[in-house]
């Protein structure tokens, strides 16, 4: 029977499932929109995973994104990551010599400068969005347009336009007066991805010294025309993994294969957790003048996890 | 005896020890408002203008809470601690600020400290005993008293604001939390960093851990001279602590929208580029949700642990 480690990065944007085998091969991968759903869509893949591979020996698992706590104490993982760790940790897998990461995901965006195999520094985007995917979400939506035919129709591009890119509201407006004034559609397009690369580099990576090689991953790398500004701009080649779209989730696989063979034995609860019913129910603490929000998750009518308390009075 | 109101915010944060020996002298009781919560929050944003930085806001939001339950209120405007050397402009505005932005105050004490152009610390209290109908006398020997032990202001951080059980633990990561007093010690604005980095047994420092004369001699490294005093503290602090090897990493906190904050990370950061010392910047603003703010302290930390794991491992980060 096949033993694997499941890696599960639930992100602001997307849900994403991986199965990895002992060699670190990706055996399996599901990419689902979170919708701000993240409990059901979780339950949805692990369901999938189930149909797929029922009889398989899950050995391991691992939860990154920035609903890693929520997806641990559902599924019982070994390893909760940041996805930093899981995003350099996998591009190593990759490629070992990786000396940069440039990762753009749903909401927010990170450089990880990695040398000899160790992370060195890193950085995330502050409290700006325009740098990120749900900035070019909300053009393409304005742009009445698939995000998904985005990249090719920049590359359709002969003159982009240029627009600003150091606020999402800015660019907004740039980008309307832009076509007001009548430009080519692909031509905006592509001002918008040059727009995005442009914040990234002055916001994000500013005073990174960016080497190569270079691995671009995260949602937003299926975007040919980002790739093409990227290089443009930085001058050198840009390589995109086969599963950029994954990478915290096989990170996360990776790093709970680690701990389990560290550990002995996993917390994974099994995979017919999808069966089990899973309520939220929110509670404003009338306690202190804080009025903390906190979240009381229940399986099957049992209470499995409290948190968002600042006193600790609520946690479990 | 008349009570006299202490916003907890802003320059609460470096004085506390030595305002609240001057006014129990001259026969004053302190109130200091209470711990910042999303009450406090909350009426600061709706009571201050808003373009200003959130620790601006919050104070607001203390005056608005201390107005109805004290006689006075303690808001000296505080130009310049040093000759040559300003404070932020925000600091220098907010009595004015909170004068016309909030309604119903009680009286406030809004005395000008100038070091720049008066002689010290101690006129300065004696125009906030003139407030009080309290004879120059008085004033310079309460404001003597006050300041007679300058390492009770240390003692009463390490009581005060530090996280309840915070050891300094040899042989651990030990992480400088940088920035303006008000960022690093208001646990409300900074989501609770001090209590997550001691959960995580690392130990940590502070600017003001570090006598002035260090402040002085380690921030006249840089090219050109600081004039902020807040300024010339944090760049001071961290070459001290990056040049003589105490850390393993800085966290930077600042304030969204903080002017001086713009300049001083870059300058530290830079700092720590050509020393090879990790550095993080954590921008804070209203937000309370907090993923973004733990996922970047557990990448740093891990980050830290990945490079000691690897002991031979000799940095050509350039």
């Amino acid at each position: 029977m096949d033993n694997f480690y499941m890696g599960i990065d639930v992100g602001s944007v997307s849900t994403n499932l991986v199965l990895i085998d002992e060699e670190n091969n990706l055996v399996y991968k599901r990419y689902l929109r979170t919708q701000g759903r993240p409990l059901d869509i979780l339950k949805e893949g692990i369901k999938e995973v189930k149909d797929k591979f029922g009889d398989a020996h899950i050995l391991g698992v691992g939860t990154t994104g920035s609903g890693r706590y929520l997806a641990s104490v559902l599924i019982g993982a070994d390893v909760i990551k940041n996805e930093i760790t899981c995003h350099a940790v996998a591009a190593l897998d990759h490629n070992p010599d990786t000396r940069t990461v440039i990762e753009i995901g749903g909401q927010d965006s990170k450089i990880i400068i990695i040398n000899d195999g160790i992370v060195v520094d890193f950085a995330m985007n502050t409290v700006c969005a325009a740098g990120t995917g749900s900035f070019l979400d909300r053009q393409a939506l304005r742009l009445g347009m698939e995000i998904s035919d985005f990249g090719t129709i920049a590359l359709n591009s002969s003159n982009p336009v240029r627009i600003a890119g150091r606020c999402a509201v800015f660019a907004e407006s740039d980008m309307i007066h832009k076509q007001q004034l009548g430009h080519n559609q692909e031509d905006i397009v592509r001002g918008l991805c040059d727009a995005l690369v442009r914040n990234y580099l002055s916001n994000i990576a500013k005073g990174k010294y960016v080497k190569s090689p270079i691995l671009f991953q995260g949602g937003v790398a299926a975007n040919k025309g980002i790739r093409e500004a990227f290089e443009i701009e930085l001058k050198e080649e840009v390589y995109i993994p086969t599963n950029f779209d994954v990478m915290g989730a096989i990170g996360a696989a990776i790093l709970s294969k680690d701990e389990v063979k560290e550990k002995g034995h996993t917390k994974f609860k099994g995979i017919d957790m999808c069966r089990k019913d899973y309520k939220v129910n929110p509670i404003d603490c009338n306690g202190c003048s804080n009025i903390c929000e906190i979240l009381e998750i229940k399986e099957d009518g049992n209470i499995l996890a409290r948190y968002g308390d600042k006193c600790g009075k609520w946690s479990l | 005896m008349k009570k006299i109101g202490v916003p907890r915010g802003m320059l609460y944060y470096e004085n506390f020890p030595f305002w609240k020996d001057y006014f129990n002298e001259i026969g004053y009781e302190i109130v200091v408002s209470k711990k910042t919560n999303k009450d406090i929050l909350d009426n600061g944003i709706l009571n201050s203008v808003d373009e200003a930085c959130l620790p601006v806001k919050i104070i607001h939001g203390h005056v608005d809470y201390l107005k109805d339950k004290v006689d006075y209120i303690f808001v000296p405007r505080v130009v310049s601690l040093y000759k040559r050397e300003y404070c932020c402009p925000k600091i220098l505005g907010l009595p004015e600020m909170i004068k016309n932005s909030i309604e119903d105050l009680p009286e406030i004490i809004d005395t000008i400290f100038d070091l720049d152009k008066r002689s010290g610390l101690e006129s300065g209290y004696r125009d906030v005993g003139k407030y009080l109908n309290v004879s120059n006398k008085e004033s310079s020997k309460a404001y003597k008293k006050a300041y007679s032990q300058k390492e009770k202001y240390n003692d009463w951080i390490r009581a005060e604001l530090l996280p309840m059980n915070y050891k300094f633990r040899p042989n651990n990561i030990n992480i400088l939390v940088l920035g303006h007093s008000y960022n690093v010690f208001d646990d409300y604005i900074n989501m609770g960093i001090l209590d997550k980095l001691s959960k995580r047994n690392i130990n940590i420092y502070t600017a003001e851990d570090l006598s002035s004369e260090h402040i002085r001699k380690f921030s006249s490294y840089t090219k050109k001279r600081l004039f902020w005093t807040h300024g010339r503290r944090i760049v001071g602090a961290a070459n001290y602590y990056i040049m003589n090897k105490e850390i393993d990493g800085i966290i930077f906190l600042s304030s969204f929208g903080c002017g001086l904050d713009s300049v001083l990370t870059h300058m530290v950061s830079r700092q720590s580029t050509i020393y090879e010392v990790p550095f993080m910047n954590l921008t804070l603003d209203e937000q309370t949700g907090e993923a973004g703010i733990n996922t970047r302290l557990e990448a740093f930390l891990d980050m830290m642990k990945w490079r000691d794991k690897d002991k031979s491992y000799i940095s050509t980060f350039r």
